[in-house]
């Protein structure tokens, strides 16, 4: 069978959306459960998903190391996922912690700022984890080290290899092998990508309507103050959601950096705004409306490099965001509940 | 610190005090580039920068401050004003209008992106505003960017004219900074007499309760819109002053950091307080300029002061003081007792 090359391309483009398409709705489901709990948006979000990316190159490059990643590389793309997505994870629920708790009685600006705050925090972290282990690592008593030199060089090859300025770049292992069908190329990375999305996805939404701490989540996001006096404990189910929403940044942060090979400290900051447009566009507080929002976005993005300038991608991102808030402000399957709270 | 409390409690009472203080102050800074300073050059461009920060400031603290709108855009206006100037008194196309009329054409082309970006915008309130004009930022930066027939692209724009004045060329920063030094005197004035107005007062409601400000019959939509336009000039304004200052600029200039950086300087001041702003700007501008060995550290400090501020003093250093009428009645005071 052959194709036109038109729709061969429109194909070929359609499979690139879906796998944009899978970053942002993993990303946007955070954003979307922190605003279904807090009604804040989450600012610090992307970085959240930076640092899931920085933690699973992290991992991916030590067990390179040692040569796990040859000998068995599916075990060791699994625990890439697992640390990566518990270093992001983590990272979410010390920011509820630190930055958002205390303020939450404080106003909205309050909440916004202090947001920004722990995103600007979690970028400079990430940046010179290098230069604060030196500083650190150079203390010295008289004219003596206080650590023996080799942990001191040990410690600070660690540190550079997590983080740093320069961009950092994970292993090609997804490769470029696949298959064809109709005629268009389909790589297993990107099958990889898109499938593990859904079932992650799935398990999500599974977990939220048929598990107590789901019932827990659903009834903090209704009604704080009602919840708390039907016995849940909200700040715990608050953390769980931070935890959960971390996570799946986490995994997105992971796929991104074996997709693309190369990360950055500021990588988090468009995708970010992009997961946040998805997250409203399918109305935010609503989790299939996040999946919804990612996959819409993913897929007009690449169709927009067929029309315009690539460099125009970004603006047509922002432009969803702003026609979306003007025109359908509680989104696509959105609640009219959160509306109200605007 | 008692001490300091002390004082910052007469002062607060006695209004002579202040009208001292600040004229000290003045008088200081309107001196310092004529003294024989080690390092002058060096510190009349920080402290020139930390005042082109002052007025951005000023512009800022009229949307967030004053009107309660949490704008993160607010490079924007900054880079319209510097593009309008760099492009209409420049080498670029080889058009060389004066400095003093495109100060004014500068704010104007701002205050009008500033109209543009807030029409569909006024209805939205608190984060969604926020992540709206943040998009907005972006969009215009990126429009510099890439609109390389017209902005030149990322080679920027270069050859900018400097302002002449009774045929005195502006070429050394000592110059700029009396310029900005008086800007700022201006703005000062300008925006603390609005917030006493009825325009200010609609504001303030605005910031506290926008339901309630719109049941009392307030105007809400055209009192942000003024907001959002008087600030945008302001920025616009900044922009020509720092194209001018810098003689070539580039769309860099003015990414998200200078919003944020702005932003941050308003808050450490205190929300709402003009003065506060001017505290807030030499703290933040002025003060890693001068601790140049921390410099790395410099951003990581900006978002733990952000944090810090927002849980300790979430009012800022130099808090708002409400006028009279309002703290009358709240009913800490009579206002008899103030009139005397």
């Amino acid at each position: 069978m052959t194709l036109s090359p038109g729709l061969h391309a429109f194909l070929g483009q359609l499979i690139n959306g879906l796998t944009v398409g899978s970053f942002y709705a993993l990303i946007a489901l955070g954003y979307t459960m922190v605003y279904g709990v807090l009604s804040m948006v989450n600012f610090a979000h992307g970085d959240i998903f930076m640092v899931g990316a920085y933690c699973g190159l992290f991992t991916i490059g030590r067990l390179q190391s040692i040569g796990y990643l040859e000998t068995n590389p599916v075990l060791a793309i699994v625990v890439t996922f697992v640390v990566g997505m518990l270093g992001a994870s983590l990272t979410g629920v010390l920011v509820e912690r630190l930055a958002y708790r205390p303020v939450r009685r404080a106003g909205r600006l309050a909440a916004l700022i202090s947001a920004i705050g722990a995103s600007i925090i979690l970028q400079e972290s990430v940046r010179l984890v290098p230069t604060i282990f030196k500083a650190i690592l150079d203390i010295k008593i008289g004219s003596h080290n206080l650590f023996p030199d080799a942990f001191i060089s040990g410690l600070l090859n660690l540190a550079k290899d997590f983080g740093g300025s320069a961009a950092k770049t994970y292993p090609a292992i997804l490769g470029t092998g696949g298959f064809t069908l109709a005629g268009v190329f389909i790589s297993y990375g990107r099958v990889l990508i898109v499938v593990l999305s859904l079932i992650i996805m799935l398990a999500l939404y599974l977990l939220v309507q048929y598990t107590r701490i789901g019932r827990a989540m659903r009834a903090v996001s209704e009604d704080k103050d009602t919840a708390s006096l039907m016995g849940v404990n909200v700040n715990r189910t608050i953390s769980t959601t931070f935890f959960i929403g971390s996570a799946l940044a986490g995994i997105a942060g992971v796929m991104v950096g074996l997709f693309y090979l190369q990360i950055r400290v500021d990588m988090g900051f468009v995708p970010g705004i992009k997961a946040f447009t998805s997250a409203v566009l399918g109305g935010i507080g609503n989790i299939p409306g996040a999946m919804l929002g990612g996959y819409i976005l993913g897929l007009v993005e690449v169709l927009s490099v067929q029309v315009l300038p690539a460099v125009y991608k970004d603006v047509v991102a922002f432009v969803i965001l702003i026609l979306t808030l003007i025109f359908m402000p509680n989104g696509l399957l959105g609640n009219r509940k959160f509306l109200k709270k605007l | 610190m008692t001490m300091i409390q002390n004082f910052i409690a007469v002062y607060a009472r006695k209004r002579w005090l202040k009208w001292v203080v600040l004229a000290l102050l003045a008088a200081a800074l309107l001196a310092m580039p004529l003294l024989p300073i080690p390092q002058k050059n060096l510190w009349v461009r920080i402290l020139g920068y930390a005042g082109l920060y002052i007025l951005l400031g000023l512009g800022l603290l009229i949307h967030v401050g004053f009107a309660g709108m949490l704008d993160l855009g607010f490079a924007a206006y900054y880079g319209i004003g510097a593009y309008t100037y760099a492009l209409l008194a420049s080498r670029q196309f080889d058009i060389h209008l004066p400095f003093w009329v495109m100060l004014l054409v500068g704010g104007l082309v701002a205050a009008l992106a500033g109209a543009l970006i807030s029409i569909p915008v006024l209805r939205l309130r608190g984060d969604y505003l926020a992540i709206v004009t943040l998009g907005f930022g972006e969009i215009t930066r990126l429009l510099l960017l890439n609109l390389k027939g017209l902005t030149n692209g990322s080679q920027g724009v270069i050859g900018i004219d400097k302002p002449v004045l009774f045929g005195v060329v502006f070429n050394t920063g000592t110059h700029f900074y009396y310029l900005i030094f008086l800007l700022i005197l201006l703005f000062t004035f300008l925006t603390n007499r609005l917030i006493q107005s009825r325009i200010g007062r609609a504001w303030l409601a605005i910031r506290e309760d926008e339901d309630v400000a719109e049941m009392s019959g307030v105007n809400t939509i055209w009192y942000k819109l003024l907001a959002f336009v008087l600030g945008a000039f302001i920025g616009g304004l900044g922009g020509v002053v720092f194209a001018s200052w810098q003689g070539s600029i580039f769309p860099d200039n003015f990414n998200l950091l200078v919003s944020i950086n702005v932003l941050c300087l308003i808050i450490l001041g205190g929300l709402g307080n003009q003065y506060g702003v001017i505290v807030g700007a030499l703290a933040l501008i002025a003060l890693p300029d001068m601790l140049r060995g921390f410099s790395d550290f410099r951003m990581l400090i900006f978002g733990l002061l952000l944090v810090v501020m927002m849980i300790l003093k979430p009012n800022g250093f130099l808090p708002r003081v409400p006028p009279r009428l309002e703290k009358a009645a709240d009913g800490k005071i009579k206002p008899q007792e103030d009139r005397a």
